[in-house]
């Protein structure tokens, strides 16, 4: 059986033209296949133990573990308790968005706009020194200034009935951990394969 | 064990953060006073301690303007190395086998703004509940000798935080990226403001390779040789190792209301500093 070849000037009007046409089916395909993605990758950040351990806030267990299994990630940073620190970083991860340009042989260019590591650590500042990140911390190292400030604070109000939902522990270490930097890490290379 | 690449990466980090912040920030100042005898139990019997009331001393004679002791007077009368004086730069102090305990004795020497150490302290350790000694900032009738061995402010603390290796090119070289960090304790907005301006100005900056045999300090303190000029031991250096790239330097500072926490009336600040090396680490 004879292998049949278009001839050259045919296969490059094909490669010209066929894009123009093809499009608005591509497009299509792309989207739904980018928003099937979007909405998984949010899905895999929600139910990351980090993420968890810090929606539940001050009453928390560490079910991350980072804390050998003691306190909790939201005291441990020092946040205020009425502080909401996932939802910077979801309505960042919700901005991921697709567009489409420029036509390639016989296909189309797609651009997702995905933050990166950067973008988030800019938006998740200690809330007791604002120029470092709690997200960047959580894969370096996370200082228990936070938590000891708190302890001080709490316990200098001394001859008042200190309310707080903190349980207090002695001795907290923190165990870096893999959490937005790899996660990613991981989403780009998703998204960068849609097909 | 023997020297690993983390422990030359400190040493390096060290040496060449002293000198950053020496001649970016022209941060020390020259001083003339009286030392103070005084026994310390640490040392064997050979010597006599006789302590001035500032520390840390300059050692580096790269940093223009700094005065580098080569000797003291004792009695009105100059003495040096030569007569058995140990300069200890770290607690601004000498050790002598020759001196009296009731001779007088006085000397110039540069004192850093910032003291610096490395610390294997956690930064609540640092900073909770914990009293630090100062550097005088005017004479005082009252003067006497600065304690050895403690931590004095303004200070800056360094630790390594991390280390890893990424994959650079083939043949098996890795980016190996460290995460140092820096806490500084100072007196005042401006001290504070002006460590972070420096350091943060100091992204891009590239240092030499130095390991410990290059460290120009003794175990007493003193200067090996009698003279150290960070400059030139860079430059050696440089000829021969790889170099450290400073990828990124993020600073902050301690909130206010975080301050009001800490028992020390202290300006509290943070820099965190990312430095690259390529190297073949499995070689």
């Amino acid at each position: 059986m004879n292998n049949f070849k278009l001839p050259p000037d045919v296969q490059k009007i094909i490669d010209v033209q066929s894009p123009k046409y093809l499009r608005r089916d591509f497009e299509k395909i792309v989207k739904e296949k980018f928003e099937a993605l979007k909405t998984q990758m949010i899905q895999e950040f929600m139910a990351h133990p980090i993420t968890q351990e810090l929606l539940d806030g001050p009453t928390a267990t560490n079910i991350s573990g980072t804390l050998g299994g003691r306190g909790n990630l939201f005291s441990f940073i020092g946040f205020n308790s009425s502080d909401k620190p996932i939802d910077d970083i979801l309505e960042l991860l919700n901005d991921t968005s697709i567009t489409f340009g420029g036509d390639i042989p016989s296909g189309n260019k797609y651009f997702v706009s995905l933050p990166n590591s950067k973008d988030i650590f800019d938006i998740t500042p200690l809330p007791w020194a604002t120029g470092r990140s709690w997200a960047k911390s959580i894969e370096t190292g996370l200082s228990g200034l936070g938590y000891y400030l708190f302890k001080q604070s709490a316990a200098s109000r001394s001859g008042e009935a200190i309310q707080t939902s903190v349980k207090l522990v002695d001795g907290l270490k923190f165990k870096n951990t893999t959490y937005i930097s790899a996660f990613i890490n991981k989403y780009k290379d998703k998204f960068s394969k849609l097909q | 064990m023997i020297e690993q690449f983390i422990h030359t990466a400190t040493t390096s980090f060290f040496l060449w953060f002293d000198h950053y912040l020496l001649k970016k920030g022209q941060a020390f100042s020259n001083k003339t006073s009286k030392f103070y005898h005084y026994a310390d139990d640490r040392l064997d019997d050979r010597f006599e301690t006789f302590g001035s009331p500032y520390k840390q001393w300059v050692t580096d004679s790269s940093i223009s303007g700094a005065i580098i002791p080569t000797g003291v007077l004792v009695n009105g009368s100059p003495q040096g190395r030569n007569n058995g004086i140990i300069f200890d730069f770290d607690n601004g102090r000498i050790l002598s086998s020759g001196i009296a305990n009731t001779d007088s004795v006085s000397g110039t020497f540069a004192v850093k703004d910032f003291n610096i150490y490395f610390t294997n302290e956690t930064e609540e350790d640092l900073l909770i509940d914990r009293k630090y000694i100062a550097n005088p900032r005017v004479y005082s009738p009252d003067e006497n000798y600065i304690n050895p061995y403690d931590a004095v402010i303004p200070a800056i603390f360094l630790a390594s935080a991390t280390m890893t290796n990424d994959p650079f090119s083939f043949g098996g070289e890795d980016t190996t990226k460290i995460l140092m960090k820096a806490v500084v304790l100072a007196e005042n907005t401006y001290q504070l403001d002006g460590i972070l301006s420096v350091f943060a100005d100091s992204k891009q900056e590239v240092f030499a390779t130095i390991p410990f045999s290059g460290h120009p300090i003794t175990e007493y303190g003193d200067i090996k040789n009698g003279t150290y000029s960070y400059d030139s031991l860079s430059s050696h250096y440089k000829t021969v190792n790889p170099v450290f790239f400073v990828n990124d330097v993020d600073t902050s500072k301690l909130s206010d209301k975080a301050s009001k926490s800490i028992t020390n009336d202290l300006y509290v600040g943070f820099i965190d500093f990312e430095i690259h090396q390529q190297r073949y680490p499995r070689a």
